[in-house]
């Protein structure tokens, strides 16, 4: 069988700035930024952006198992959803069980109103939610990232992390849709007259609370 | 999960296991777990438990295990406490003075607050869609070494590092203590002697010794365990504790 690197006595063939960003890409499991490509590979931004262009279309999704991501800030080669079982089958591990509903709320609450104490996300939810908390530290989903100094005894501010952008393909806090674009606008108005007593219903039947 | 035949005289639930995500084995272990802070009660699913018990003693063909009436009552109280320790956890915990006396919200306030949380709750179940539709994504599993450049401490977190590293913690006080009159050594001489004659309860080795006797026989056990001399076996969890001399 020929050696794949074997050229003879032919000079190696100069590869081009796209084989480049896909052979750093493939030994990143970790996100790679524009700004990581230009600093390593000392090139015009607009050439690794064509290349980038030029790999997008190679893994294409619909040809390739392997897709060219753009998460984090950076880029990311992964496998092909659609090959998930067969990757999943050779790794011997099922799909790790999606997060808890109260786990996404407290997700939630600090992609949206974040960085946030641990107070604030308890206060915005309505439960106590230190040992979901907890769990997403455990899990790198969310981080401490400083100190509320106007709040009494200096806690902790929680923010979400590169993993977090990377488990939910978001390129950055930007790519997540707005609050009030996913509340239906009679949702927010029946809670009001619910509230303040509506014709039907009197204030004592508002409920509130994280769930479990 | 699963139920045997319940043996006369053991405790009603002992033979209750449950096979959960978080747990696996008796029941009575999930309890002491619990209860010992080794496992958030936020993570045991209990509407699961309820229904693997009655899965396992009230499903058609399996009344033949165990006369129930007690068992059914021992598991009511303590499931009964488990939803209990669950509500209290819930309750968000006042960080301050001023928040303890919270009066009752006003009705703006409330409608802000629900307002909010509708939304946090819409934006979860987005999240959800998310993080499931992007599950099947694995990348690279080349993980790189930390690239200095991009190492960011918070100025913060360097401190708290430098304070724990520096920080002397302060001697325990101890004058409540009386004196130790007994040693590690004495106490693995004795339970040697004593093994002499063969296996040996823990309890009888210890029945007519004092508190501080009694844990430095237990240290010493642990001691003469560690080292392989001494062979330990406790049927169950709190059960009766058996020395026995190593082959």
């Amino acid at each position: 069988m020929n050696d794949p690197i074997e050229h003879g006595n032919a000079p190696a063939p100069t590869p081009s700035v796209a084989s480049l960003i896909e052979a750093v890409l493939l030994i990143s499991s970790r996100p790679v930024s524009l700004t990581t490509f230009l600093s390593i590979m000392a090139l015009p931004e607009a050439d690794i952006r064509a290349a980038i262009g030029e790999l997008k279309g190679r893994y294409s999704p619909k040809s390739s198992g392997i897709v060219l991501r753009e998460v984090a800030g950076g880029y990311q080669l992964a496998t092909n959803p659609a090959c998930a079982a067969a990757v999943e089958r050779f790794r011997e591990e099922a799909r790790p069980g999606p997060l808890s509903g109260a786990a996404h709320e407290v997700l939630a609450c600090v992609l949206y109103l974040g960085p946030l104490t641990r107070a604030g996300i308890n206060a915005a939810r309505g439960v106590n939610s230190d040992a979901v908390v907890r769990n997403l530290l455990d899990r790198n989903l969310l981080v401490e990232v400083g100190r509320d100094r106007e709040s009494a005894g200096a806690p902790a501010l929680l923010d979400i992390t590169e993993d977090f952008l990377v488990a939910a393909g978001a390129r950055s806090r930007d790519d997540f849709p707005a609050l009030e674009a996913l509340v239906d606008p009679e949702e927010i108005t029946r809670i009001r007259e619910r509230v303040s007593g509506g014709p039907d219903e009197s204030p004592a039947q508002a409920s509130y609370g994280g769930s479990e | 999960m699963k139920a045997e035949p319940e043996p006369q005289g053991r405790r009603a639930l002992a033979a209750f296991t449950v096979e959960l995500d978080v747990y696996s084995g008796p029941y009575e272990g999930l309890l002491s777990l619990i209860l010992k802070h080794e496992l958030e009660i936020f993570e045991v699913p209990l509407r699961e438990l309820v229904s693997l018990y009655r899965s396992a003693y009230h499903a058609p063909g399996t009344q033949a295990l165990g006369s129930g009436l007690e068992r059914d009552a021992d598991f009511v109280d303590s499931a009964t406490s488990l939803v209990l320790l669950k509500g209290f956890a819930l309750i968000p915990t006042p960080e301050t003075e001023e928040e303890a006396g919270e009066e009752a919200l006003a009705p703006q306030d409330l409608e802000e607050r629900l307002v909010t949380y509708l939304k946090i709750r819409r934006g979860a179940e987005a999240l959800g869609e998310r993080f499931a539709k992007n599950a099947a994504l694995y990348p690279s599993g080349h993980a790189l070494r930390p690239r200095s450049r991009s190492l960011r401490v918070h100025p913060d977190r360097l401190a708290g590092a430098v304070r724990r590293a520096f920080l002397r913690t302060a001697e325990p006080e101890v004058g409540h203590l009386g004196p130790i009159t007994v040693t590690v050594d004495e106490l693995v001489g004795l339970i040697r002697t004593s093994l002499m004659r063969g296996p040996l309860s823990f309890e009888d080795l210890v029945r007519d010794m004092d508190r501080l006797r009694s844990a430095v026989a237990f240290a010493a056990t642990l001691s003469l365990a560690s080292e392989g001399q001494v062979n330990l076996s406790q049927d169950e969890p709190f059960g009766p504790l058996t020395l026995e001399p190593a082959e």
